[in-house]
């Protein structure tokens, strides 16, 4: 009998001595350790952070749906269900928009493993490095770029040196420094640092080749070029986006014959300097969801084209013809028609929008003159091209070949210009510092005039 | 000389021992059994003693003993809590019977590890028959123990079939952790969740014998790290020897929605919308009434939507007037139920074996679940000393789904699509955008498919061994398989798969869990006393979980579904999942004199949830009890038959419900450009560990007039610590939260349960049943500084507070329209003056999820052969938010169809009401807001059944044992003055433990009429 209960007794101790029973690792997700200790944790973790980039909120649609719903002026309306996108076509946007807060979020996400590649580029191999570190600024920067277009006064309303701009994050998170306040820095050390990052960037990718779906040099200093627009610095503007074009023609970049061809691709065009690759098993194309239609995909067809915008072209501009009417006679964007296709992000005809508009400014022809740059983008849409430019013709061509590309808000705000009743620096056209970041921060970050 | 005699007195003391051990050796071995008078059922922990002598035993679970008796011994005395003492003359093999006037006292309780009478218990267990409850026509055993026992809150979140209920024993406990509760069934603990429906829908619930639900935290804190939401002890129907019987029930019935809305017609639909439109207009200094202003207008433009909308016919001449409420419910849903099992034995093996077959329909179109079961339950005593068992459930169930609340293809949305829209164009064929407002849903029925296939065993071995009389090992071993595939099909013509010409999408899914249980028991009496049972052991049980998914795109027609025939297959994935826990636990029950109880356990887990230094946890519970009645001076009183005073403390933890490596800082695989890449995933917390509820109990057990009126009344704090909680972080750290211990909470409560027996005549009985309990949820404690976490994200409001109820709602408390100009008012912080930017509004706290009071009273009549039961649920004092008020009751914001309600808009300076100026895209008053909530108290005709049993005399004749017909309805009716659908809802595609009390597009729950017979030989 006693016999029996000892050996029960060590049959049970023996099933239950298995400490080791416990030490469980999870397999779909590796250790932070891990990663940040490999030349291949690190490098896959830059295409994770071009994988944030190009999420839905930021990159993926969101940033270029507000930048044109605010600045729609009559010219579109926000048709769709979703209220949320409403309130930012309304310019009557809640703390608690939920859009808004998640293009917060995923921003400073791919931050933060921006900042996590820039900690960890020693185990990077040395051939790969200034690559990969040339690819981390030119996230980091691009991304306090947005935000601070976004989520503050604009850098033309000059009171850049006390507006507050966003919070700069350049050290990576960890368990030691979650819980340390991030407050806004302001405008104006915010463009420094955006200064300094794509610099560098430029720099570093400057020797590395033409790379087809990365960033590349051009984009990085394309990128510059536009924040220099933004700071109304046109010397700036002209400089980098000569310099974008030198790079992208060197790399083999150019003009493409047919505009139409531009748009609802699955690869990137001559002329897409830097482009979201989306397919269908990848990758979120929010201007397509609401942009298109049913019958492509699309939601309801949310953004309809005004007769506003229409009345903008020429009789004989091509571009006209990319629109198309639905079956309810309502007029949607042909740019955004297809599904899971690329977002142009940085085209070349922008930069020589830029160059020419910099140059007619300055009274310069850095590069090219200002009718040489114009001309070629004019004639592809089959128009002809005055021997005299104005400053008038220039942003407004600049407006139709960019048309609902995500550029609407920005270049109404360093034009000075207003929409729907709504000043440049309106305190409305600003977004809501997000109310959950608010609280979260417990104090330490302000939130905007007017909200 | 002295010292030799000593010697000699030794010796002399050893010959007298060994004597008597060899007069003991000579002593004969008999057996017994006690079984109740009234059924026959075996009587557990009966005392047996030979009379005159201190020599006693217990009777095991089948009521057996055995016992070395003294050759001269000639009479055995038979005494058991709650039943008069017999005594009979010794034979081999002794049969008794004890009778009682009260049973309910007397009955087993089975508690963890073991079990208990009744009226031994010293915590807090409420036990509900198998039987009070089968037939019950709903697919889930928690639908049908709604309102029976005190302290347990069910909530279905909506009238889809087989989908989520929350389950709050003595409210809720955690914010990021899990706050259901434990089942264990047959000493299983099972898996709860799954990837698709309600994974406890896999159980038949007629197999089942009885429901124990472990309250308070003595009777809990045996499953340890488990247990601080309570647990639900499920022990399935055993055999009983004798004579084989069986049993066959058949149901049939129809199910009908519980409330209806109310939507405009297309009359009033067309006069809001152009009245919103003129507002609109109006506002921007148009007046599209005049022809030379109509271009461009806002009613221009609503005119054209109308236009669009009426399809076919002419809106102008009000062609068409769709109800769409109506097009989302099923016509003719029906339940039909088949159930039969037989159960029987010799006196070494006994089985229950049963069949069933259920197959609901949902009241939405296409909501359908069903279920094949079989159980075979086996017991075998293969020598006096060792018995063996298997418990073995299989089930197939298959839900034929709806999508969550918030998809526009989900039935119910049909709602918000206007009224002047016909359903068909003059071909037949469904209208679809840009007909129809949105997507019309009922295209899902013709071109869509969403099919869950579960398949469950549960499945339990054990032996029992007696080492020594009363002293018992038991060892047991348990298998919860869950394998179920959720199979999608979106045709070309649905929202889904329109784009791509189909969509298709595969899900697996294959949990394992597997137990094992290995304790001993000690029971014994001392000196006719001292009752001591004892218990010991240990348990590991280990988690797997693997899945697997691909889907496609591209269908050549909606005849070849499956992903085979898919154009492109666009993507997949695989994961695995698994946990761990290791157990050991320990529990001492002591009763002295039958009056004094005191019971100690304790368990120590261990959880691979936590990081090496905080891995192990010790979960300790205490309680007492004293059985007044027993005492002299209340013994022979003659109103009061019982009397017991309770109290109890102990210390359950919860590490369930939010992940299993929540301790690391993790990346996980993505991809960008085709290409792989890592992301990362969460912040490490190498300090995480359990969250701790710490519980005291305080309650009377009473019974008067022979315990005609009886009932329990309990008083109970419990305070959960150390929370775990995904504490928001500045979202600039690249992440939003981080999981901590933090912050802790309260739960405070009475609960009464008064049972009575009215009447009880040969022919006529009558008996109610009442439960109410009283809990007040509240946030005492958020990390360190914080004291609010406001959850207002434009649709809702749950938030979390200091001092406030779990996910209350916090936001702006809406003031009506301005009776001025008609614009939607918020209260400023003062609480008196407003503004009509909701932006600038202060928040409050403007209502609470999270029920007062519970209640269920049960009144049972049966007259000859005729029986009636009434049960009447009711659920107080919670508030339920209402997330699409933005877009129903909306002022005409857009195009969705308005709630009735709307009609009361201001209109003309000086209209007092809550309904601001229709105002079409102008956003008057659609922020979230107490605007949207609204009193959701309800009470309920939960349960009616009217049955008629045929006489004996005619059963006979037709060789039955029993036959009996039944009529049975669920929630009959529905008193509440909730306007949504029904009061009972909390959307699926956002419940969890903070987000509660919303509605979003919710189907109604069921009511059901059903008709039963049931025949037994």
């Amino acid at each position: 009998m006693k016999k029996n209960i000892i050996i029960l007794s060590a049959a049970i101790l023996m099933a239950g001595s298995c400490g080791k029973k416990l030490e469980i690792l999870p397999t779909q997700s590796i250790e932070e350790e891990v990663v940040l200790s490999t030349d291949q944790g690190v490098k896959n973790l830059l295409n994770g952070a071009y994988d944030m980039v190009s999420s839905s909120s930021v990159y993926g649609g969101d940033l270029f749906l507000y930048s044109e719903l605010m600045a729609s002026d009559g010219e579109l309306r926000w048709e769709g269900t979703f209220n949320q996108p409403r309130e930012i076509w309304r310019k009557d946007i809640l703390t608690t928009n939920a859009y808004v807060r998640d293009s917060w979020l995923d921003a400073y996400e791919a931050i933060n493993a921006a900042n996590n590649i820039l900690g960890a580029l020693d185990v990077v191999n040395e051939d790969d490095r200034d690559r990969v570190k040339g690819e981390a600024l030119f996230i980091r920067g691009s991304m306090f770029f947005e935000l601070v277009k976004f989520f503050a006064q604009p850098y033309a309303a000059g009171n850049a040196g006390s507006a507050p701009g966003i919070p700069l994050v350049l050290e990576p998170t960890r368990t030691d420094n979650v819980s340390t306040g991030r407050p806004r820095n302001t405008v104006q050390e915010v463009y420094t640092q955006v200064i300094a990052d794509l610099t560098e960037s430029q720099s570093l990718l400057t020797p590395v080749g033409y790379n087809d779906e990365y960033a590349n040099a051009a984009a990085a200093a394309a990128q510059l070029s536009r924040v220099y627009l933004q700071m109304e610095n046109y010397q700036g503007a002209r400089d980098q986006a000569n310099t974008a074009i030198n790079l992208a023609e060197d790399m083999g970049f150019g003009l493409a014959g047919n505009y139409a061809t531009l748009f609802n691709n699955s690869s990137n065009s001559p002329e897409d300097i830097f482009a979201i690759q989306v397919s269908a098993n990848d990758g979120a194309n929010d201007m397509h969801l609401f942009w298109s239609i049913p019958e492509f995909g699309g939601r309801d067809g949310d953004v309809a084209i005004l007769a506003k915008h229409l009345n903008l072209y020429d009789e004989d501009d091509n571009r006209f013809n990319l629109f198309y009417e639905d079956d309810a006679e309502t007029i949607r964007s042909g740019k955004w028609k297809l599904q899971y296709r690329n977002l142009p992000n940085i085209r070349l005809s922008e930069l020589y929008l830029t160059r020419a508009e910099a140059n007619f400014r300055l009274g310069t022809s850095v590069g090219a003159t200002p009718v040489a740059d114009i001309t070629p983008i004019r004639a592809r849409a089959g128009l002809t091209t005055p021997g005299t430019l104005t400053l008038d013709l220039i942003l407004k061509e600049r407006k139709l070949e960019l048309a609902h590309e995500g550029h609407g808000l920005h270049d109404l705000k360093r034009l000075k210009r207003s929409a729907d009743g709504f000043a440049f620096n309106d305190p409305k056209m600003v977004l809501p510092i997000p109310q959950r970041e608010v609280d979260a921060a417990k104090g330490i970050l302000v939130q905007n005039e007017g909200y | 000389m002295a010292a030799r005699k000593k010697m000699a007195g030794w010796l002399w003391s050893l010959v007298l021992l060994f004597t008597a051990l060899t007069v003991q050796a000579q002593d004969r071995q008999i057996t017994g059994k006690v079984t109740d008078q009234k059924d026959g059922s075996p009587l557990i922990g009966a005392t047996i003693t030979v009379k005159g002598t201190s020599i006693n035993a217990l009777t095991d679970e089948n009521g057996q003993f055995s016992l070395r008796v003294p050759a001269n011994a000639t009479t055995l005395v038979i005494s058991s809590v709650g039943y008069g003492n017999r005594e009979v003359a010794i034979t081999d093999n002794v049969v008794v019977q004890l009778s009682t006037s009260d049973a309910s006292l007397s009955e087993v309780v089975v508690v963890g590890y073991g079990t208990k009478i009744k009226k031994d218990l010293t915590g807090s267990i409420a036990r509900i028959k198998g039987d009070e409850v089968a037939n019950t026509p709903v697919v889930n055993f928690n639908q049908a123990l709604q309102g029976r026992a005190s302290g347990v809150f069910v909530e279905s979140q909506s009238g889809k079939v087989g989908e989520g209920i929350k389950v709050r024993i003595r409210g809720a406990g955690s914010i990021s952790a899990s706050n259901e509760p434990l089942y264990v069934v047959d000493g299983v603990p099972i898996n709860a969740t799954g990837i698709a429906g309600n994974a406890l829908a896999d159980l038949n619930f007629n197999d089942v014998e009885s429901f124990e639900i472990l309250k308070d935290a003595s009777a809990a804190a045996i499953y340890g790290s488990r247990a601080a939401n309570g647990v639900v002890l499920i022990t399935t129907k055993r055999g009983k020897s004798g004579k084989s019987t069986v049993n066959v029930n058949v149901q049939y019935g129809n199910n009908k929605p519980t409330g209806h809305r109310g939507f405009l017609n297309a009359r009033q639909y067309i006069d809001l919308l152009r009245e919103a439109a003129i507002n609109s207009d109006n506002i921007e200094g148009i007046d599209p009434l005049d022809p030379s202003q109509y271009s461009g207008s806002w009613l221009q433009f609503a005119e054209g939507r109308l236009t669009r909308y009426s399809g076919h016919s002419n809106w102008r001449e009000l062609e068409t007037n769709t109800d769409w409420e109506k097009q989302a419910y099923q016509n003719d849903a029906k339940t039909r139920l088949v159930d039969v099992n037989f159960s029987g034995g010799t006196d070494k093996t006994r089985f229950f074996l049963s069949g069933g077959l259920s197959d609901q329909d949902g009241i939405l179109i296409g909501n359908n679940f069903q279920r094949i079961s079989s159980r075979l339950n086996l017991e075998h005593d293969a020598t006096e000393r060792l018995k063996v068992g298997v418990n073995f459930g299989l089930s197939r169930t298959i839900a034929k789904r709806v999508a969550d609340d918030n998809q526009f293809y989900t039935p119910m949305q049909m709602v918000a699509l206007s009224p002047v829209t016909p359903v068909r164009d003059l071909d037949g064929n469904l209208y679809d955008r840009p007909v129809t407002t949105y997507y019309n849903p009922l295209i899902e029925l013709e071109d869509s498919r969403l099919i869950a296939t579960t398949y469950r065993n549960l499945g339990s071995a054990f032996l029992a061994y007696k080492l020594m009389n009363g002293l018992i090992f038991r060892s047991e071993f348990g298998l919860d398989v869950q394998t179920q595939n959720e199979d999608r099909y979106n045709g070309s013509r649905t929202i889904v798969g329109e784009g791509t010409n189909g969509y298709g999408q595969v899900d697996w899914y294959r949990m394992l869990n597997y137990n094992t249980n290995n304790y001993f028991n000690y029971r014994k009496l001392i000196k006719d006393k001292h009752d001591l049972d004892a218990t010991v052991g240990m348990s590991y049980q280990k988690y797997k979980a693997d899945f697997s998914q691909v889907y496609g795109e591209d269908f050549p027609s909606s005849q070849l579904s499956r992903l085979a025939s898919a154009g492109r297959i666009t993507g997949g994935t695989s994961s695995f999942d698994a946990s761990s826990i290791l157990s050991y636990f320990a529990r001492v029950n002591y009763k002295l004199n039958d009056k004094y109880l005191v019971s100690l356990s304790g368990r120590i887990d261990g959880s691979s949830r936590f990081g090496k230094e905080n891995r192990y946890g010790f979960f300790p519970a205490v309680s007492a009890g004293w059985i007044l009645s027993e005492e002299s001076f209340l013994s022979n009183s003659d109103v009061l038959s019982f009397l017991k005073l309770r109290a109890s403390w102990g210390l359950t933890g919860n590490a369930d419900g939010f992940g299993n490596f929540s301790h690391l800082s993790l990346y996980g695989g993505s991809k960008y450009n085709n290409t792989a890449a890592l992301v990362s995933q969460q912040l490490a917390n190498d300090l995480l560990q359990w969250e701790k509820s710490e519980q005291t109990d305080i309650g009377f057990d009473f019974g008067f007039f022979n315990n005609r009126i009886s009932g329990e009344i309990d008083y109970y704090v419990r305070n959960t610590r150390d929370l775990i909680y995904f504490v928001p972080v500045q979202g600039t750290t690249g992440f939003t939260s981080q999981t901590v211990n933090v912050g802790s909470m309260q739960n405070r409560g009475f609960e009464f349960v008064l049972n009575s027996t009215n009447i009880a005549r040969k022919n006529f009985t009558w008996n109610t049943s009442l439960n109410m309990s009283f809990n007040k949820n509240k946030v005492t404690k958020l990390d360190g500084d914080q004291t609010i976490i406001p959850g207002n994200d434009g649709r809702y409001m749950n938030s979390l507070i200091v001092g406030e109820a779990i996910g209350v709602f916090y936001g702006p408390k809406f003031a009506g329209a301005d009776p001025q100009n008609g614009d939607a008012l918020y209260y400023l912080e003062d609480g008196k003056s407003t503004t009509n930017d909701i932006n600038d509004a202060h928040s409050f706290v403007v209502g609470n999820p999270n029920p007062d009071i519970i209640a269920g009273l049960n009144n049972s009549v049966s007259f000859k052969g005729f029986e009636l039961s009434v049960l009447l649920q009711g659920v107080f004092g919670n508030q339920v938010m209402n997330g699409a008020g933005g877009f129903m009751s909306a002022s005409f914001d857009w195009f969705d169809n308005q709630t009735s309600d709307q009609l009361k808009r201001w209109q003309k300076p000086g209209d007092i009401t809550n309904v601001p100026q229709l105002r079409l895209g102008y956003g008057n008053g659609i922020g979230a807001s107490s605007r949207y909530v609204e009193d959701a108290s309800y009470v309920r005709v939960k349960n009616v059944t009217l049955a008629y049993n045929i006489p004996a005399k005619v059963t006979g004749k037709l060789k039955m044992r029993s036959a009996r017909f039944y009529i049975t309805g669920v929630n009959l009716f529905t008193f509440s003055n909730y306007s949504g659908w029904d009061p009972e809802v909390n959307t699926d595609y956002r419940a969890g433990n903070r987000n509660q009390g919303s509605d979003f597009y919710a189907a109604p729950q069921i009511k059901s009429l059903t008709f039963g017979l049931n025949v037994g030989f």
